[in-house]
């Protein structure tokens, strides 16, 4: 039996205005041989975990860079090229996360404003140790952010392109989990 | 949409619907909106359902024929076993790939949510995407517009 399992993870940044903006964050982590979930939450202001507030300022600075670090993703910039509007949403979440005898499989899932591009399902836990593996292995991708199949082929391009940076994401997802001390 | 079926890396059959400038007649009846198709095992080109070579003009239809095929072949070569190509008709990129009766790649469209499955890899998929594309766009469509049953 795993140790823990990762029920969700999601961040999202909404925007008012050019100077005004708000983080916020929460994951799940599901503790199966207890079967109690541990929820941690970001609001912008404060960071608790399973209810208490994490006081430890550097650990928050950390985490909260890496989350910002996550929305600055490529495939967020490519979904912002989709879009007319000036941006108030950006978000970057795991989706469809499922336990498997492999690890953690999920789909990743990118939004800029009403635009989103899902792909999945993608090694999380652990990441695939090759990055290049990403286009390699059986995938399913959905978006809203394109009208043609031209336009939705060169999407499935940038995913490919943007292979490594996806690596490192989830490297980054990793991380910010092991900063939470799972 | 465009279809190809391929056996064994040649093309058994396809149906393409396009729009000429210049009508053809057929059956006395000039006509812009056509398709053509090659028909399972017979090696010949059929325009709305007549064959070619027996059009006004046909001729040069015939003439280009082993030609065209060979350019369908080009695709089926893509591919082992029994293979079922659908193409966007725009963008000449294929939307659907089914190889010995198991879909392995798939784009589909509902209301503004464009999605797609592959059983192969992103990588693979556009290998074989860019080079249905090329075919058509530079060979293809060349081909047929040069006797007038394209644009």
């Amino acid at each position: 039996m795993v140790r823990w399992e990762l029920v969700k993870f999601k961040v999202e940044r909404v925007s008012e205005g050019v100077f005004n903006s708000v983080i916020n964050f929460e994951t799940e982590i599901l503790i199966p041989e207890t079967r109690k979930a541990i929820v941690v939450i970001y609001d912008g202001r404060q960071f608790t975990i399973g209810g208490s507030e994490l006081k430890q300022e550097y650990l928050v600075y950390e985490i909260k860079s890496k989350l910002e670090r996550l929305l600055e993703s490529s495939l967020i910039r490519e979904l912002s090229k989709h879009s007319r509007k000036a941006e108030y949403r950006r978000g970057f979440s795991l989706r469809k996360i499922g336990v498997y005898a492999e690890g953690t499989l999920a789909n990743l899932r990118y939004v800029y404003n009403d635009k989103f591009l899902e792909f999945g399902s993608v090694l999380i836990i652990p990441p695939y140790k090759d990055w290049n593996k990403l286009c390699k292995v059986p995938l399913t991708v959905e978006t809203n952010a394109v009208s043609n199949i031209k336009s939705f082929y060169e999407l499935l391009s940038e995913i490919c392109r943007s292979a490594m940076r996806v690596h490192f994401e989830v490297i980054t997802v990793n991380e910010i989990l092991k900063l939470i001390g799972v | 949409m465009i279809t190809i079926h391929c056996s064994n890396r040649t093309v058994q059959s396809f149906f393409i619907e396009v729009e000429v400038s210049q009508p053809l007649y057929i059956g006395g009846v000039p006509t812009r909106d056509l398709y053509l198709e090659k028909r399972p095992v017979e090696g010949y080109l059929y325009i709305n359902g007549v064959r070619a070579k027996e059009l006004s003009g046909g001729a040069r239809y015939q003439l280009i024929e082993p030609t065209l095929f060979g350019y369908f072949d080009e695709i089926c070569q893509l591919f082992t076993g029994n293979a079922d190509i659908d193409i966007d008709d725009e963008s000449y990129l294929p939307v659907s790939i089914q190889v010995n009766g198991k879909r392995i790649f798939k784009i589909e469209r509902t209301g503004t949510v464009f999605s797609m499955s592959t059983e192969l890899g992103l990588d693979d998929i556009r290998h074989i995407s860019s080079r249905v594309e090329s075919v058509f766009k530079v060979k293809i469509i060349p081909l047929l517009r040069s006797v007038g049953l394209y644009g």
